[in-house]
């Protein structure tokens, strides 16, 4: 029964949204995409494409996250999933209102790399105490799955 | 200015003025300073856990008793968990870290500078030179060790208290591969 299943014709629209899933880009830089800024006076932030300046240089506004609008590199950002509508060259204002509607930030705090940024930041910031607390569990953690392995090891 | 060398020179004669070099007396400035004791760094409290850098228990977590008038830090192990007893030493070979014990005050009278005054050797006439000292002090005196104890009778409890403490202080500081200390927050 499972194979018959399969064998039945799907929607043009189906299709087209599976090609774009087999496409080697999905995300692009585009005007309306929120990026994250890696590197720069803004590191950590989230921002939205306005315009594109040239091959190299994006002019980026993030009112709710406390990025102004200035130019940036693109090598200085990663672009996110995150995409909202505003035309090209749109006041801060708008970006703003957009923003929030698209809710963007909360949006990105379920993405991976918010979540590997989040633990390197507090890795970071961990005083000489917790990183021996980290190590113990770590060596603790790590001589459990050893022992494990060798009893399953043993066994078969 | 006449006083550029460390003595003043002061004339028998009332006026600079045709004054006569050799019967003036030479008398050293007053030294109006005052000595204090070491500013003690903000970061160091009473019950902050402190990592020794330099001596016989470097790399050593010790906590922070309280700073002695002539400027050194009082620390001790506690001496059952990692074998630093009441010692004294300097700020400047010290990390403070932002971890603090909280220990009752210890209001000791024989805490100070005093009792780590070495005992002065007491001097043999030549004849007696020549014969060994067959009997010798031991070298921590019963009244440090009482003191010790005392002291640690404080702390300790105080640093049981706190999950995983004690193993954190019976361990050393050391630096792994990719940390570097300016970039680390103790």
């Amino acid at each position: 029964k499972q194979w018959y299943q399969r064998r039945v014709a799907i929607t043009a629209g189906e299709y087209k949204s599976y090609l774009s899933t087999r496409m080697l880009y999905q995300r692009y830089i585009e005007v309306g995409r929120v990026c994250y800024i890696r590197l720069g006076d803004y590191a950590g932030k989230l921002c939205v494409i306005v315009d594109l300046v040239d091959q190299k240089h994006l002019l980026v506004d993030g009112p709710t996250t406390g990025v102004p609008r200035t130019v940036v590199r693109i090598n200085q950002v990663s672009i996110t999933d995150i995409k909202i509508d505003i035309p090209r060259g749109c006041k801060s204002k708008k970006v703003r209102v957009e923003s929030e509607k698209a809710e963007v930030t909360s949006k990105f705090q379920n993405s991976g790399l918010f979540k590997k940024a989040e633990a390197k930041r507090s890795k970071a910031a961990m005083d000489d105490f917790g990183r021996f607390k980290a190590r113990v569990a770590k060596v603790s953690r790590n001589r459990k799955i050893r022992s494990t392995v060798r009893k399953l090891k043993k066994s078969s | 200015c006449k006083q550029q060398h460390d003595q003043a020179v002061v004339s028998t004669q009332s006026g600079h003025y045709g004054r006569d070099p050799t019967e003036d007396v030479k008398r050293p400035l007053t030294n109006r300073r005052k000595v204090k004791p070491t500013k003690l760094r903000s970061s160091i409290k009473p019950g902050t856990v402190l990592i020794l850098l330099a001596g016989a228990h470097r790399g050593k977590r010790v906590i922070f008793l309280k700073q002695l008038p002539s400027g050194l830090l009082l620390v001790t192990g506690p001496y059952k968990i990692n074998g630093v007893p009441l010692r004294r030493v300097d700020q400047a070979y010290v990390i403070a870290t932002s971890t603090v014990v909280e220990i009752p005050a210890i209001a000791n009278d024989k805490l100070t500078d005093a009792m780590f005054k070495r005992k002065a050797k007491p001097t043999k006439n030549e004849r007696e030179m020549f014969i060994e000292n067959t009997s010798e002090e031991p070298k921590i005196s019963a009244e440090r060790i009482a003191l010790q104890k005392e002291v640690d009778a404080v702390v300790v409890p105080a640093v049981k208290k706190v999950e995983m403490l004690p193993s954190y202080l019976r361990s050393k500081f050391t630096l792994t591969k990719g940390q570097f200390p300016h970039q680390l927050k103790f």
